[in-house]
């Protein structure tokens, strides 16, 4: 009698910790969730990308939004990428040039140019949500991850229709990453990120990352619309809105050097 | 009682030899002890007036959440409301707001982070002993956008005075912030971590730069001294409301931990002289409580009380060490007095021992008026403890017994 109570509770919360999880449906075999999250960055990346964006953040101390106008040209290949700052009109011109590990930066109102000290990396970048690591250390989501698929989301929260894959990113002991963990959906059909939560090694959620506005862009699904919300600051969040993007043209050499940094657009 | 405290005295006096040493001991103890005391509330009463000088104050005055997250979301406004507050507080030397906040720094390319201080020249000289730590060039206030920095953050730059440097961050309106700042001044701190990492510009360029408006992120508040922060705290929470407000033991527990073993130290040995002078009364009252065995005897037999024969006795033991205790403080607290008034500096190892540690090498003494309360209650409830036993064996004597021996 007492042994088939125990059963039956036990049963309980098994049923209990599912519903907890998200209601996952289990990953058909075959699926390596490294591959999984090689064609989400392969979907959001290309091998070399151009972009045009506004960027809006939005916080308690502000009377109206912070709307900073941005170009990047990221080429992954090469692990380097540059961003011009275009609005609004105090930080106009102000350039940021990545070479992983590297960050440079450039003030056109003092005409200096400084290197950010690695120490900086966690400060947020241009007043918004994301950090300067967000810029420089994104591809190493495949490199310093060791990645499990947790099962299949039939239902992601707010997307009718879609279906994601649950990839678990645990970063590798002796990497460079202040995550303690990252929860991925990746849209089942066509890779496209849709959500990532950022843990940090106490299993706080810190920050979620969601994706939307996907439209194909060179047959990619490319979401076009990326909002950071900062769980431990209320009122904070930033949303980036992608206006142009193209893949894979050529890149001018000339680009990702601190002299194109200091240069007048 | 006059009776027997007149008989307690001449007994004490029967030997005056033996008493004599054994008040000479009584005394060197209560001396000892007031002088040490005196010399270590001295030390730490220095050593927290340094500390405090350098950089802290007595107590902060901060917004809300200031003190566990330190960065521009928490701040105070330095309102009419407040300079009111500060100007009527009773008990404050002086007062300076702050604005502090983290920075880039550079003179060539390679940057680094820096803690910004945004301070008031006229009001920080009030507070701390930063204008006065000046190793060259001058304090921030004369000129616009100029920076003054720690002598190894200046080295580890390679700027030199007269250099702009670019000095970016992230004002508190998310916008960036940056600017270019002349140096004008390097300051040698004692403390290493400031040293390389604190750069001082004036309040306003503070709240200029980071678009702060009338905000500051800190008030250092200094009181007449470290006793009386507390009850300025309590003043100041009582009057100031939606603040926080935290005093040196908090700003500082590595040195309210220092004092503490620092004392615990010095007791330990002022403990072992106070046990060697409760020995010596114990010997003295003992011995003349022996030889006096049958005039005890007889006073017993006369029909005197054991309970007055106790009394009696014990006097005989507060009294030697009354004596004692009075002539002791009557040299000690002088002595200490003296060498308050006239501190003594200090050259050579010891000089530079004081200035690793951020102080002024100098040794001073400080009367607190616990130090010869305390050592009074010591040395008469010493002199109690010792007389027991003596005083016991006195009034427990059978007058037979006591006839009978010599």
């Amino acid at each position: 009698m007492r042994g088939r109570a125990a059963a039956a509770l036990l049963a309980a919360l098994g049923l209990a910790a599912a519903a907890g999880a998200g209601e996952l449906l289990p990953a058909p075999p075959g699926l390596d969730a490294r591959e999984i999250a090689r064609r989400q960055e392969d979907t959001l990346r290309g091998e070399r990308a151009y972009l045009e964006a506004t960027m809006t953040v939005t916080s308690p101390r502000l009377p109206r939004p912070r709307v900073v106008r941005l170009r990047s040209w990221d080429d992954r290949l090469n692990r380097r990428s540059f961003i011009r700052i275009l609005a609004p009109p105090k930080d106009e011109g102000t350039g940021f040039l990545m070479q992983r590990p590297n960050l440079w930066m450039y003030v056109p109102r003092v005409e200096r140019s400084m290197r950010i000290p690695p120490s900086m990396m966690l400060q947020s970048w241009m007043g918004s949500d994301f950090t300067n690591d967000d810029l420089v250390r994104e591809s190493s989501q495949l490199d310093d991850y060791d990645h499990r698929l947790l099962g299949i989301d039939p239902a992601p929260e707010g997307r009718d229709g879609l279906r994601a894959y649950v990839v678990e990113f645990r970063p590798h002991e002796d990497a460079p990453v202040v995550w303690g963990r990252i929860v991925s959906w990746i849209e089942t059909e066509h890779h496209t990120a849709l959500r990532q939560e950022f843990y940090d090694e106490e299993g706080v959620k810190l920050r979620v990352f969601e994706l939307g506005d996907i439209r194909e862009v060179q047959g990619r699904h490319f979401p076009h619309r990326w909002s950071m919300t900062p769980l431990d600051k209320e009122g904070h969040s930033t949303v980036l809105e992608i206006h142009e993007i193209r893949f894979d043209e050529a890149f001018d050499e000339g680009v990702f050097t601190t002299r194109n940094l200091k240069r007048e657009d | 009682m006059p009776l027997e405290l007149r008989l307690a005295w001449r007994n004490v006096w029967r030997n005056p030899r033996r008493t004599g040493l054994s008040v000479a001991a009584t005394v060197f103890a209560v001396v000892l002890v007031v002088f040490f005391v005196g010399m270590a509330a001295g030390l730490h009463e220095k050593m927290i007036e340094d500390s405090v000088r350098l950089h802290s104050g007595h107590l902060t005055l901060s917004g809300p959440g200031y003190f566990a997250n330190r960065t521009l979301a928490q701040y105070v406004r330095l309102d009419e409301g407040l300079r009111g507050v500060l100007e009527r507080a009773e008990g404050v030397r002086g007062w300076a707001p702050r604005v502090i906040g983290f920075g880039l720094l550079s003179k060539e390319t390679d940057a680094q982070g820096v803690a910004l201080m945004g301070v008031d020249p006229e009001r920080e000289r009030t507070v701390s002993s930063l204008a006065d730590r000046l190793q060259r060039g001058s304090f921030v206030g004369e000129q616009p956008r100029a920076i003054v920095l720690g002598e190894r953050l200046a080295r580890n730059l390679g700027a030199h005075l007269g250099d702009e440097l670019f000095l970016y961050s992230q004002a508190w309106s998310l916008e960036t912030a940056a600017d270019l700042y002349t140096l004008v001044g390097v300051m040698k701190l004692p403390d290493v971590t400031l040293d390389r990492s604190l750069a001082l510009i004036s309040l306003a360029d503070a709240q200029e730069f980071f678009v702060y408006g009338d905000r500051v992120s800190e008030v250092a508040v200094l009181a007449e001294d470290a006793d009386a922060a507390a009850g300025v705290a309590a003043a100041l929470r009582g009057d100031a409301g939606a603040f926080e407000i935290h005093t040196w033991s908090e700003l500082m527990p590595e040195l309210v931990q220092f004092i503490f073993l620092d004392d615990a130290g010095m007791y330990v040995l002022l403990v072992i002289l106070v046990v060697v002078v409760a020995f010596g009364i114990l010997n003295t009252i003992l011995m003349s409580v022996l030889e006096r065995t049958r005039e005890l005897g007889v006073l017993l037999a006369l029909g005197l009380p054991p309970r007055a024969v106790f009394r009696l006795v014990y006097l005989e033991s507060l009294l030697l060490a009354g004596v004692g205790l009075l002539l002791g403080l009557a040299i000690g607290i002088p002595l200490v007095l003296w060498f308050a008034a006239h501190p003594i500096s200090l050259a050579g190892r010891m000089a530079e021992a004081y200035e690793l540690f951020g102080m002024e090498p100098v040794m001073t003494w400080k009367l607190k008026p616990l130090n010869p309360i305390g050592s009074a209650i010591t040395i008469l409830g010493v002199a109690a403890a010792a007389a027991l036993y003596p005083a016991v064996k006195a009034s427990r004597g059978r007058p037979v017994d006591a006839l009978r021996s010599l």
